[in-house]
């Protein structure tokens, strides 16, 4: 703060300052605080209290026809007391039933059911899979990209990827629905071709695979992963490749080597980015599966949010998954002997 | 280690419609310390990028030893390339760096890091091999990337003007440096400038190159003293250039009409009676008070003090001749008026051709 003021002069500088509280807050704290904050707590609705009041309404009603024709004062009079208690009784119950009181803890965290954590664990190693396969499919794709040069660099970059992301993230997951569907682009092809009858239901069920979510999401995130790497990629002095070539070391060894150790940085920034949106992601899973394959994760948080109406449970899952993720990019970072400071960089 | 002959076969190399490298034939021997020297743009490292195999010629055969190197790539010659900017391997240790090319021949490691530590000696550099090339100095990391390519045993080592990143004091250690290395190995070096010091004072030959042509191939005394083409004439040291017509054509001498006067001087290539040629005076061939055969008047304009030497500026009819003479008490105390003098032999006569600057 002393040396920014020193910089820019008081006035600007507590204006750089203010921006950057604001940023924290609005990006990261409140939301992040929000989520987290719902996740703390529950409200103890008793299962049976609509049960006990419909119960003690019952009784109302029997002691006021009891009422009607009891004769004897002394009765009515215990009537009518046990009438004030019982309609005492339902206006407490009543109370706690639309306000239930809130409860802090970390119950929400420590009650999801056995197979919610299967979908949990499966989800982060579905993810997993995408990423790899992704980093599989981007680098050769990145070091092309990073390698060109001049107006090839321009025709590849626009041709290749910036067109299929200028359309709608939806879109491009609904056009691989209709490719892989029942009766989609490759099953037609095939019964062109004479390998299957559509009329006899003898369809390739792609869509029943997990492999289909892993195609639309990797087609979907190729993006994150590619530009990292090409921005690394594009850094490495091309004498380097050269030099090690000519000292004779093999296009394989050129890339272990050399190479990748470089774009190591990228390669981080794109698995991390790629891990996140995929182990994060809704509307792939939910689009090319439509229920009838296995839930993604985060599936499950949308359930319960908007089908369970338990926000303290969803948000709960939420950060659950947010944590676990954080832990384990931090884990592989530590791992590949990745720093924070490399991938400023 | 073995140096090898590199013999280029009427090599030429074309990038699309412009040509880099004129046919040419050139042959290194083995172990010679060889220079190509030439201004930048002239296809010098088009050449050496050549002969390491990183470019294919459009016509001619590149051989070295003895045998044709059509179709091999870099990695399949027994050739080591130094970089311009060395291109050092940052993420790796010193050692490692040197240990590459064995690596890649698949040595084991114990081996090769000992193979390494012995390459080190060599270029004086031992116990630095845990450091990180960025660590070390200009010149250390020269020596690294010495120590890389002659792992690999080259019988040719070429060298893209790796000196030129340095400051002059240590680029002039390093030229001894250089050198010392190639006794002791032994193997052939060839060595791309366009700094003719470095050429001259490193190579036992040197060829002289400009827009893609070799202009003369020679040892760095008969390049000095005996250029072959006005390019070479000029490019290497400095040169008077006098503009004038031939008039009076001898065996070896010719007469030219200058703005300064009649010139006798020794003639350097096919030159025309009545035809316009070029003559040039080396500065320190110029002395003061006559002499020579060739006398001419002139006014001291300015005086550029070298340190063991003096450059006189002098004016005479409208050209400037540059004089350089040795420091001393004499020359404190010029008159404004000279005559300057030199030989027939001092005089050399080209026709007319390009020109190194301008």
């Amino acid at each position: 703060m002393g040396s920014l003021a020193r910089a820019y002069g008081r006035p600007l500088a507590s204006v750089i300052a203010g921006i950057a509280v604001a940023w924290v807050l609005v990006l990261i704290l409140v939301p992040l605080g929000a989520m987290v904050e719902q996740s703390l707590w529950w409200r103890d609705s008793k299962g049976d209290a609509s049960l006990s009041i419909d119960r003690l309404y019952n009784d109302i009603s029997l002691i006021e026809l009891d009422l009607e024709t009891e004769t004897d004062p002394a009765k009515q009079a215990a009537f009518d007391q046990s009438l004030v208690e019982k309609r005492a009784e339902i206006a407490t119950l009543e109370a706690q039933e639309t306000n239930p009181p809130k409860t802090y803890g970390l119950a929400n965290f420590t009650r999801m059911s056995g197979l919610h954590f299967y979908i949990f664990v499966r989800t982060i190693f579905y993810a997993l899979l995408v990423t790899a396969l992704a980093l599989v499919v981007c680098y050769p794709v990145a070091y092309v990209v990073a390698l060109a040069s001049g107006p090839r660099k321009a025709i590849i970059l626009m041709v290749a990827l910036i067109v299929p992301y200028a359309i709608n993230e939806l879109l491009r997951v609904y056009a691989w629905l209709m490719i892989l569907d029942y009766r989609g682009v490759i099953n037609g092809v095939l019964q062109w071709m004479g390998f299957i009858d559509l009329d006899a239901r003898e369809w390739i069920p792609f869509l029943e695979n997990p492999s289909a979510v892993f195609l639309a999401m990797i087609y979907t995130y190729v993006l994150f992963m590619v530009f990292p790497m090409v921005n690394t990629l594009e850094t490495l002095d091309r004498n380097q490749i050269e030099a090690a070539r000519d000292l004779g070391a093999s296009t394989f060894r050129i890339h272990r080597r050399v190479i990748i150790p470089h774009a190591k940085p990228g390669i981080a920034v794109g698995c991390i980015m790629t891990f996140m949106l995929s182990a994060g992601s809704y509307s792939v899973p939910a689009i090319m599966t439509r229920g009838q394959g296995g839930d993604w994760f985060s599936q499950l948080v949308y359930r319960q949010f908007y089908e369970s109406n338990n926000w303290n449970m969803g948000s709960a899952y939420a950060v659950s998954l947010l944590v676990v993720c954080t832990a384990f990019i931090l884990l592989m970072m530590r791992l590949f002997g990745v720093g924070l400071r490399d991938i400023a960089k | 280690m073995r140096g090898k002959d590199v013999r280029l076969d009427q090599v030429s190399i074309r990038f699309g419609d412009s040509t880099a490298v004129q046919p040419t034939d050139l042959s290194i021997q083995a172990g010679e310390f060889f220079s190509i020297l030439g201004p930048s743009g002239c296809g010098k490292t088009t050449l050496l990028r050549t002969i390491s195999g990183f470019i294919e010629p459009t016509a001619g055969r590149v051989l070295i030893g003895g045998e044709d190197m059509a179709g091999k790539g870099p990695n399949e010659r027994p050739t080591a390339l130094i970089f311009q900017n060395l291109a050092l391997f940052p993420l790796m240790s010193v050692a490692e760096n040197v240990a590459f090319g064995l690596e890649a021949r698949g040595m084991r490691k114990v081996e090769r890091l000992k193979r390494a530590q012995e390459l080190l000696e060599l270029v004086a550099l031992s116990g630095y091999g845990d450091k990180k090339p960025a660590d070390l100095s200009g010149g250390q990391r020269q020596r690294v990337a010495i120590a890389r390519a002659l792992a690999v045993e080259p019988a040719v080592l070429l060298l893209d003007e790796p000196l030129s990143a340095l400051d002059l004091k240590l680029r002039q250690h390093m030229r001894s440096e250089l050198r010392a290395i190639q006794k002791r190995v032994g193997i052939t070096f060839i060595y791309i400038t366009h700094d003719q010091g470095e050429a001259l004072a490193m190579s036992d030959r040197v060829a002289v190159m400009s827009r893609g042509k070799l202009e003369q191939v020679a040892d760095a005394d008969t390049l000095y003293a005996e250029p072959a083409t006005p390019f070479v004439a000029t490019f290497v040291g400095e040169q008077n250039v006098l503009r004038g017509t031939v008039s009076s054509l001898a065996d070896t001498v010719a007469t030219v009409d200058t703005p300064i006067g009649r010139i006798e001087g020794r003639v350097k290539g096919p030159i025309r009676l009545g035809e316009e040629a070029l003559l040039m005076v080396r500065p320190e061939r110029i002395v003061l008070g006559p002499g020579g055969a060739n006398t001419v008047a002139a006014r001291l304009a300015a005086r550029n003090l070298e340190g063991p030497s003096v450059h006189l500026h002098c004016a005479a009819a409208g050209q400037t001749l540059t004089v350089t003479v040795p420091n001393g008490p004499s020359v404190r105390e010029l008159p404004e008026e000279l005559t300057l003098s030199f030989g027939i032999d001092d005089a050399l006569v080209y026709p007319l051709g390009a020109l190194a600057h301008g």
